[in-house]
């Protein structure tokens, strides 16, 4: 293949394939959706995927590190939920705090040792310690499904924080965007992620301290999703627990995959959580616009994981071709 | 006796690279054959394109006097031909009698009748195995009875047993070959791959031997010794640069001692081995598979752990250690360089620089918590032009790299972290003849430069003309010390088999 259309051919990875259908759905929504291109609706884009975007990051720091954390909802939701029943029963903010913290860092450090030391895979460590935190705390600490934030708090200032027009969720979000990326591209630990998520062996023998930096992994996921939890908290003046049970889990997965974060490790970065999200955060925008209901929504959104993990299967295969050579 | 099988100037290459060229093969009912040859000899390769795992380049294979050929193993086990692994197939968690029937289940299955005909099938055989066992709880010997009584099973009219005796006691393999025999008179062809000779002169009626993919010998048992074996296995011819004559004066000298290993073990791999390595060489290592050399330096290079009772001790520059990390074995300065690049070498989706990088990053040289990419490019120039790597594009992946080049990539990943000790395994396996010759010319210049150099190699030549002396692996253990000066193929090829 020759000339220009070659090129583009051949230059097509699931990244750009991503980006131009959404460029695609934004061009279709915005001529065709009235109401859809005004800047209320585009900053309700934003803001609606900026949880979803912080959450992802932190997925996608594990993935790329070829793990997967499914405890991250469950975290997200608990801990700021046992964080907000403490301050509502009386403990200072300079107690709770660093008690909700603690726990958080718990739930991480327990995830990644069991994966790094014990050796166990990913996706049951974590889709167990999940439900072991949502039911502990929910049936232990906290007496209903929704603990509301107390009034005078910071919460909720926070939440009403609109600088220059835009939710400081979209700060934060970018912020924290710029943090992963920085981590992920500039700092050591940041490279081991990539080292470790291609090849762990081998990493390992260079002289990487690759279980150390699983364990951190989760760590780092399990804060991300604590912050992910305040922001939610912040703006919705609550927090509901039974968002544990939503299909959340699976739109930071669809997030991650789809922007090109293959499962299989070592690949992929903070652009593509952004074009991941970017494509989510417009399809669901226009998917409401539209007035498609839940039930379809959850259907098409689960197609797309489907074809997205497909493709990612098919575009980074987990090597089958050496199994057989080297044996002469 | 009538010939069942014919295999006629069959070869195959794998990506290029040929590891059987026009071999000629036959095999008769009852008959005991052995194929001999040295590790990469294609023995294992030979018998795979008979029993369907992979199938000829070029040739042909007759059946009774038809020529077939095997898409898949069930093809060839449909035709009677069953071959038995060296790393059983069985399914550990099943019982004998489901595992004598795996893949040949009635549809309605029941338990109780399975266990009753296995039961009075394995007693035709004369095999003491409880079907009603779980496969996992066997020894190495009862799982290989299994897997022969599952060929049988199948009518298997030939079956090829690639290394039966490596796992077995010496008890166990005089009853493995009281059953080849009881095999051999019911008119069963067995191909019999082994490394030790003793056994194959004992039990065998032909002889096959294979050297660097090629036929080299072969008739009646009789007229063989193992002498005439091993002089055809490493007989090579003496062509130019691959073979010189190694002169005393042209050996390094012993510098300082940095490695003192006494008597570590670990598990049944590595017994009770002790040496040493000096500064200024080339300590040549040479063993066959299953010989304990890759395990025994991987426990050096702090990769796997020796023994903790009764471990023996590792001593670097006068200072015991025991790591239990190879980060801890970077930070003294021991790089080992891999017999398995693929899965434990290379980061195959990263550039050249990208992997070079990573050794510099898993090292103390590189201070400090920040990255600049500006560092990995200045590396990466410089080492790509030191080591010679050739690669398509500068953001080629490695793994699209020839095999030559990944291998300096690896090579150059150990050697960015300045290390004092270097194991290089296998350095030029799957290597084209060109990169031989630089990697062999950057093991040198190591050696030169002052550094300890490890080679493990089971090429003869490789070891002859490398090292400044040799260690000779066997059983887990180093068996012998030998100067390359009165060493000789048949010397090491002496100590190294059993």
């Amino acid at each position: 293949m020759n000339g220009a259309p070659g090129r583009f051919l051949r230059n097509l990875n699931q990244e750009r394939i991503v980006l131009w259908i959404t460029v695609a759905i934004f061009v279709a929504a915005a001529l065709g959706l009235p109401g859809f291109l005004t800047s209320g609706n585009l900053i309700a884009i934003v803001r609606s995927v900026s949880v979803l975007g912080i959450l992802a990051l932190g997925m996608s720091v594990v993935i790329i590190g070829r793990g997967i954390d499914l405890s991250m909802v469950a975290v997200m939701a608990m801990s700021v939920a046992w964080y907000l029943q403490l301050l509502d029963s009386g403990v200072a903010d300079g107690a709770a705090l660093p008690l909700a913290l603690a726990g958080v860092l718990a739930v991480g450090v327990v995830n990644g040792f069991l994966v790094a030391y014990a050796e166990l895979p990913a996706i049951f460590v974590t889709l167990a310690s999940g439900s072991f935190v949502f039911g502990y705390v929910r049936s232990q600490l906290i007496p209903q499904d929704a603990v509301s934030v107390p009034s005078d708090h910071w919460i909720i200032a926070l939440g009403k924080l609109r600088p220059v027009g835009v939710p400081a969720d979209v700060y934060i979000f970018a912020a924290l965007a710029l943090a992963a990326f920085v981590f992920l591209r500039f700092t050591k630990w940041g490279r081991y992620v990539y080292y470790a998520g291609d090849n762990p062996v081998a990493a390992r023998n260079a002289g990487m301290p690759v279980r150390p930096m699983l364990v951190l992994r989760y760590v780092i996921s399990a804060l991300t999703a604590f912050a992910a939890g305040l922001l939610t908290a912040a703006s919705l003046q609550s927090i509901n627990t039974r968002v544990v049970n939503s299909t959340l889990l699976y739109d930071i997965v669809l997030v991650a995959v789809i922007g090109g974060i293959g499962l299989s490790g070592g690949k992929g970065g903070v652009r593509n959580v952004l074009i991941g999200a970017a494509l989510i955060g417009i399809m669901l925008n226009a998917m409401t616009i539209l007035d498609i209901p839940q039930l379809y929504q959850n259907l098409i959104k689960s197609t797309i994981l489907l074809v997205a993990i497909i493709v990612d299967g098919l575009l980074n295969p987990r090597d089958e071709q050496t199994a057989q050579q080297g044996d002469i | 006796m009538r010939t069942i099988v014919q295999m006629e100037r069959v070869s195959k290459a794998y990506r290029g690279v040929p590891a059987v060229r026009a071999v000629d093969f036959d095999l008769r009912a009852g008959e005991i054959h052995a194929l001999l040859g040295e590790n990469g000899a294609g023995k294992s390769t030979l018998t795979k394109m008979l029993a369907g795992v992979v199938e000829p380049t070029s040739g042909r294979v007759l059946l009774d006097g038809q020529a077939v050929t095997f898409a898949t193993p069930n093809d060839a086990l449909q035709a009677g031909i069953a071959m038995v692994f060296q790393e059983t197939s069985l399914v550990p968690s099943m019982t004998v009698a489901q595992n004598l029937y795996l893949g040949a289940e009635k549809f309605l299955n029941r338990l109780r009748g399975t266990y009753i005909s296995a039961q009075q099938f394995l007693q035709s055989l004369n095999f003491a195995v409880d079907p009603t066992a779980m496969v996992e709880t066997l020894g190495a010997a009862k799982r290989q009875m299994v897997e022969i009584a599952r060929a049988v099973h199948h009518n298997a009219r030939v079956i090829i047993f690639d290394e039966p005796t490596a796992s077995l006691t010496p008890e166990e393999k005089r009853h493995f070959f009281a059953l080849l025999r009881r095999l051999k008179d019911r008119g069963v062809a067995i191909v019999f791959i082994s490394h030790a000779l003793e056994e194959a002169l004992q039990i065998s009626d032909r002889i096959t031997i294979l050297r660097d993919g090629e036929l080299v010998a072969h008739g009646p048992t009789s007229d063989f010794d193992r002498e005439t074996i091993i002089a055809a296995m490493v007989g090579r011819t003496l062509s130019g640069a691959l073979y010189r004559k190694r002169d005393a004066s042209a050996l390094r000298k012993p510098g300082r001692k940095v490695l003192s290993v006494q008597d570590i073990s670990q598990g049944r791999m590595v017994r009770n081995t002790s040496f040493s390595v000096f500064e200024g060489q080339i300590t040549g290592v040479f063993g066959l598979i299953g010989s304990g050399r890759t395990e025994t330096f991987k426990i050096v290079a702090g990769i796997t752990k020796r023994d903790f009772l009764r471990g023996g001790t590792i001593e670097l520059d006068d200072r015991p250690v025991r790591y239990s990390t190879p980060a801890e074995a970077v930070a003294d300065g021991i790089a080992y360089v891999t017999e398995d690049r693929k899965t434990e070498g290379f980061f195959d989706t990263m550039s050249v620089a990208e992997n070079l990088f990573g050794g510099l990053l898993a090292s103390p040289h590189h201070r400090g918590m920040v990255v600049h990419m500006s560092d990995m490019k200045a590396l990466a120039a410089e080492w790509t032009g030191q080591l010679n790597i050739r690669a398509i594009t500068e953001n080629a992946r490695v793994v699209e790299l020839s095999g030559g080049n990944q291998q300096k990539v690896v090579i150059g990943k150990g050697l960015v972290q300045k290390p004092r000790l270097v194991i290089f395994d296998e350095p030029t396996r799957g290597v084209d003849v060109a990169a031989i010759a630089e990697i062999h010319k950057i093991i040198n210049d190591l050696a030169d430069a002052g550094l300890a150099v490890v080679m493990i190699s089971s090429y003869l030549p490789e070891v002859l003309n490398q090292s400044d002396r040799i260690l000779v692996c066997r059983q887990g253990r180093i068996v012998e010390e030998l100067s390359p000066v009165e060493a000789s193929e048949e010397k090491i090829m002496y100590a190294a088999v059993h």
